[in-house]
């Protein structure tokens, strides 16, 4: 863990200068001293301690009782008289014991066995003094204050077998059966401290190495309960750490120990311009070294704190409820602490998604975006392509923005939506390219892939409002974790494709009431019926469009993601759902399929041609009856056969034209079919689609 | 408050039906009988201005103009509950009050003259809406006042308002019992020709089927006439159910009659509605899903038209359009099931020129309207069936005419004066042509129906072709 990153206060100076505060006072061996010694315990390296003699010079059993005093001695780390500590240059955390050599060779041996424990103990007395210090964290913290206070049960020991050695009662093998049980504890300790140390672990891979250790020691039950205390010890600053995350959302961790880091640069206002969603993904997320015991639950550790800061950022200061037996504490086997956070979890979610659906009411906005955005209350629509048609036939460039949206308000003040208080929240938008063009950005790889030959297209110089014209809607903060600006650019392109078939829907239902106007005409066997069966055959062909779109794909896909939503446990299912219904949508409006879309979209301007030119198709073909009647005077009454005759002829013109129509229509739309039926096997809503605009399957 | 519809009922039956249309849309927009908007009607979404305006008091008032000649009819709507309702200028009652006579004839010629007094009143109320979309009249065909004057009115609004749509809701006469008016027949034929040539779209209801309807589905020995036109204002109500509370599609007459409508003369629409009640009656309540509910739909015995077809014919009778209006709680995911199934049943018989399928609108129910059944459908189709109705009325008026029975009452009026009877001659060719139109949809060429010989056009053209009124030609 990368400590450096984390400023943390230091300790004072003489803390690191004075050497016999943290018991790193023993001298350094000489570099050759090792072969030295083993020779001879020279008398100059006693020299300092102003000693005559060499022990050897003793009776035994006098020889006993200055091994002991100095065996105690050393045992806290202190050196005595004819026994020496020494550092080993170099080798830091690593100490040896001189024994006089002189001493009497039974003696030697036993006072060689009890040096391991006195190794231990400075080694762990070194290793608490070092890791008291800030830089090195809770954790190391919690664990040095447990070592300290297993310490101090040590040196206790240590003078009650002084007491006995005083009264005379301790021999130095008392001393070697005393110091058995400390013995493998204090081993064990040392080997955890060394790798601890050695590694400069931290934070939660200290926790990781006390338990693996305590596991790796499971047959020695004494020393893998000692280790568990100690991991337990160690895990409680840790644990704090987590129940403020977990139950107030807050990360209080000075030391960069925890596992959840905050990107605080991720603000909740980029939600609604941020295309990725960072803020939602990004803002909190896991790092390395998740402590072992966490590992299998992290995630729901981290969504827990998300959704609580979810909710602070609403203005709410929720905090999960705290009970008697919610502390987290124990990790042993009875996973009393998995119970809690999972707790927690649930409280979180389920206050966070009570919060979005009752208070900020988001299957009420959801519908709202379905009545504008995707035309559900498509009344409004009616009105306002009516009141701006002006504007949106305007140049890209020539488009007042803020006309349309006074015409927009207008509009959705005078039809059913002005029931609906969020359609003040509907702001309309002229974007610069068409919608082909505009799927090509979807900065979606998976779009990106599926449309990439879209965007060989050609942009049409004369593009108008009527291409680029699209709704926006405010979105506003916590709703917006789940209406994501990408989430809503999806329903824009839904919008968009919708736009247009009711553009095209509209035009030939102009040419439809042109039709109707002449019916007094005998059109029998005229271009007026032929037309009119177009125009119906047209009419068909976008209506069975938009009702594939609105009740094959939009409304059924609603409905069901609106039943999933009502079930959902928590905000992350919902923006889940969410998304999977507009990716479905997306998918089954066609918006994926560019080769299928381009089809479509050249059927879609055959009618808008068509439209375009019914009105001068009719009127050509019936002003000359009109100004025979007006020459003639005989109004209603004309039954010449001149007329007839002229009126076909005229005809001829406009008879090629409608007849050009209808070839080209019937040739466009019959080539959609194969595409259609070889696509429907990878898309199988796609022969729903042919039911609908070719008809396929009635007469089966 | 845009895609304003005015409705015009005229004559005895235009009015009955008219005041039952208006009370059913009360009830489901929560309007009381004073026009004030009821306390609980909160619930919003719905589109009251398709139909209604507001006084400046919040009263809501119907756009509606109630026409009559004689006066009975409309003083007992103006005596009864919904009194307060309308606005007492739109209500026209002629001075002498002595009605049409059953004549159409009569019925023409008063409407020629107070057609300014009637006028006025459109105008005004056109003036009164944002942007007006068309006029729904309501009559009968049969009688004097709503087949006469509903005509006259139906060719000055198309001549005034060339822009906007007529739809009329009109009521044939039951053919099943001999009526007392001697002269119906007369009086059809003239009307129908007005209906072909200046209604965009004509609703066609069938007083033998809804007779029929009444006694066979409803099981009412004796239906009366409040019974049969509650299931009138049933189907009007429900046929503007997608203008009133808005959908993904036909929010707009014109999106709605466009689509169901093949060609400028064939539009004329049959109706069925299911599952069907009257007023204070126990219904059964049946299943209701939108299976159950379309596949009834298309059952010949709850159309609202009769056919007269031989069986021979019938088989060949084919459905050119279809609008399914469903209407309650429906599970959007039934709706594709059901077509599918009606699909692989072959229950419907659709045209072979031309693309054909069931349209399906889904709409709100009204929520303050409570119903006993979950789902209700009505069906708007255009069936070439209907052409038997109209070879019916000619093979009345045939019989009649051959007998030169009654035209004396006709002679009078200035339009048949000097013995000039070319208005019957004219209007039979005009519903002959139609006949033929709707016979020729059956077959699969229809698209080449007299392409192929430009001779026969030319003799069509010559028959038919002198009807044409130039101002309406645009």
């Amino acid at each position: 863990m990368d400590l450096t990153t984390t400023s943390s206060p230091s300790t004072p100076r003489w803390n690191v200068e004075r050497p016999f505060l943290t018991g790193r006072f023993h001298q350094e061996t000489k570099a050759m001293s090792r072969f030295a010694e083993a020779k001879g315990f020279s008398v100059e390296s006693f020299s300092g301690a102003g000693l005559d003699k060499a022990i050897g010079c003793f009776d035994a059993a006098v020889q006993e009782l200055i091994v002991i005093d100095d065996l105690l001695s050393a045992m806290v780390g202190i050196e005595g008289r004819y026994i020496s500590i020494k550092r080993v240059r170099g080798k830091e955390d690593h100490v040896i014991f001189l024994v006089d050599p002189s001493m009497d060779l039974a003696l030697q041996e036993l006072a060689k066995k009890i040096f391991p424990l006195c190794e231990s103990f400075l080694m762990i007395n070194q290793f608490v003094e070092s890791r008291s210090q800030f830089k090195n964290g809770l954790v190391n913290h919690a664990f040095a204050a447990a070592l300290r206070a297993l310490l101090l049960d040590y040196q206790a020991m240590v003078a009650q077998l002084e007491h006995q050695f005083q009264l005379g009662r301790l021999s130095i093998q008392g001393l070697w059966f005393y110091c058995q049980p400390m013995m493998a504890s204090m081993q064990a300790l040392s080997t955890v401290i060394q790798k601890a140390s050695a590694n400069n672990f931290a934070g939660s891979a200290v926790l990781n190495l006390l338990q693996s250790q305590a596991k790796a020691m499971a047959g020695d039950s004494a020393v893998r309960s000692l280790l568990e205390k100690m991991a337990q010890c160690a895990s409680n600053a840790y644990l704090g750490i987590l129940e403020r995350w977990v139950y107030e959302g807050v990360i209080d961790d000075p030391y960069g120990e925890f596992f959840i880091a905050e990107n605080k640069s991720l603000q909740k206002e980029s939600l609604t311009q941020d295309y990725d969603a960072k803020y939602w993904r990004q803002r909190y997320s896991l790092k390395d070294g998740i402590p072992s015991f966490l590992a299998n639950i992290a995630g729901t550790i981290l969504t827990t704190g998300k959704y609580l800061n979810v909710m602070r950022e609403c203005g709410h200061t929720v905090q999960v409820p705290v009970s008697e037996n919610s502390k987290l504490m124990s990790f042993g086997s009875n996973h009393h602490y998995l119970e809690c956070i999972k707790a927690a979890y649930d409280f979180a979610s389920s206050e966070l998604l009570n919060l979005i659906k009752e208070k900020y009411d988001l299957i009420g906005k959801l519908r709202s975006i379905k009545h504008y955005l995707l035309l559900d209350q498509g009344d409004f629509l009616v009105h306002f392509m009516d009141i701006a048609r002006d504007e949106l036939t305007k140049k890209l460039d020539d488009i007042s923005v803020e006309k349309l949206q006074s015409l927009l308000d207008l509009a959705l003040r005078t039809t059913a939506a002005a029931a609906d208080p969020c359609h003040e929240d509907l702001t309309c938008c002229v974007e610069r390219s068409s919608l082909l063009k505009r799927l090509g950005t979807l900065k979606d790889p998976e779009v990106i892939r599926t449309v990439a030959e879209g965007n060989d297209l050609e942009e049409p110089m004369n593009i108008t409002g009527l291409e680029t014209f699209s709704l926006s809607y405010k979105v506003q903060w916590p709703l917006s974790i789940v209406i994501s600006r990408k989430a809503l650019r999806k329903y824009q392109l839904i919008f968009r494709f919708l736009f247009r078939c009711k553009h095209v829907d509209r035009q030939l239902c102009g040419a439809w009431q042109v039709h109707q106007g002449v019916r007094a005409l005998n059109m029998r066997g005229t271009a007026i019926s032929r037309s009119s069966l177009l125009c119906r055959s047209m009419l068909k062909f976008i209506n069975s469009l938009l009702h594939y779109l609105t009740f094959e794909v939009l409304e059924p896909n609603w409905h069901i993601m609106h039943n999933r939503l009502q079930t959902a446990k928590s905000i992350d299912e919902v923006v889940q759902h969410h998304d999977f219904f507009l990716d479905k949508c997306l998918r089954e409006c066609l918006l994926l399929l560019p080769e299928l879309l381009k089809k479509v979209e050249r059927l879609k301007s055959l009618c808008l041609q068509y439209a375009a030119a019914t009105q001068w198709l009719i009127s050509s073909s019936i002003d000359i009856p009109k100004l025979d009647e007006l020459s003639d005077g005989s109004v209603g009454n004309s039954k010449s056969p001149s007329r007839a005759v002229k009126l076909t002829s005229r005809n001829a013109a406009v008879t090629d034209s409608i007849l050009k129509f209808e070839r080209e229509f019937n040739a466009e739309l019959q080539s959609l079919g194969p595409i259609l039926s070889s696509s429907s096997q990878a898309e199988p809503y796609l022969t729903h689609l042919a039911q609908w605009i070719l008809g396929v399957g009635k007469d089966q | 408050m845009p895609r304003e519809i005015i409705t015009l009922q005229v004559g005895q039956c235009g009015n009955q039906i008219g005041m039952e249309f208006w009370k059913q849309l009360c009830l489901e927009h929560g309007i009381s009988k004073d026009g004030i908007l009821e306390d609980f009607a909160t619930q919003g979404g719905d589109r009251k201005d398709v139909f209604f305006y507001q006084a400046d008091d919040q009263h809501y008032i119907p756009r509606a103009l109630l026409i009559d000649l004689e006066p009975r009819v409309i003083n007992g709507i103006q005596n009864s509950e919904y009194r307060n309702l309308y606005n007492h200028e739109n209500i026209f009652v002629s001075d002498h009050g002595g009605g049409a006579g059953n004549n159409w004839a009569s019925g023409y010629h008063q409407g020629k003259g107070v057609e300014e007094d009637i006028m006025d009143m459109i105008d005004r109320e056109a003036d009164g809406s944002d942007s007006l979309e068309g006029f729904v009249l309501c009559h009968s065909i049969a009688g004097g006042t709503g087949s006469g004057m509903g005509s006259y009115l139906l060719e000055t609004l198309n001549d005034r308002y060339s822009k906007k749509l007529v739809q009329t809701y009109s009521v044939f006469p039951n053919q099943m019992e001999t009526s007392d008016v001697v002269v119906q027949p007369y009086n059809s034929l003239l009307t129908l020709k007005r209906l072909t040539l200046n209604a965009d779209c004509v609703v066609v209801l069938d007083n033998t089927a809804l007779n029929r309807i009444a006694v066979e589905r409803l099981h009412l020995s004796n239906p009366t006439f409040a019974q049969t036109n509650s299931l009138v204002s049933t189907v009007m109500s429900a046929s503007t159910t997608t203008l009133r509370y808005p959908g993904y599609m036909n929010n707009d007459l014109v999106g709605l009659l466009a689509s169901l409508i093949p060609t400028p003369r064939c539009h004329f629409l049959m109706t069925g509605y299911t599952p069907l009640t009257v007023e204070r009656q126990a219904n059964v309540i049946r299943k209701t899903t939108v299976l159950d509910v379309m596949r009834r739909l298309l059952q010949t015995k709850n159309i609202m038209v009769s056919s007269y077809a031989r069986t021979k014919e019938a088989s060949q009778a084919k459905y050119i359009s279809i609008l399914n209006i469903i209407q309650g709680e429906v599970d959007p995911t039934q709706v594709h099931e059901s077509l599918q199934r009606i699909r692989e049943r072959k229950l419907v018989n659709f045209i072979e020129w031309g693309p054909a399928s069931i349209q399906v609108a889904l709409s709100r129910k009204s929520p303050y309207v409570q119903t006993a059944h979950r789902v209700s459908g009505l069906m708007l189709a255009s069936h070439t069936s209907i052409r038997h109705l109209f070879s019916k009325c000619l093979s009345q008026y045939e019989k009649l005419r051959k007998k030169q029975a009654f035209l004396d009452n006709y002679r009078k009026f200035p339009m048949f004066a000097d013995n000039d009877l070319s208005e019957f001659d004219e209007s039979r060719d005009i519903i002959e042509s139609l006949v033929d139109e709707y016979k020729a949809c059956e077959s699969p060429d229809y698209i080449k129906w007299g392409m192929e010989d430009p001779d026969q056009v030319l003799t069509g053209e010559g028959n038919a072709s002198g009807t044409v009124d130039p101002k309406l030609a645009v």
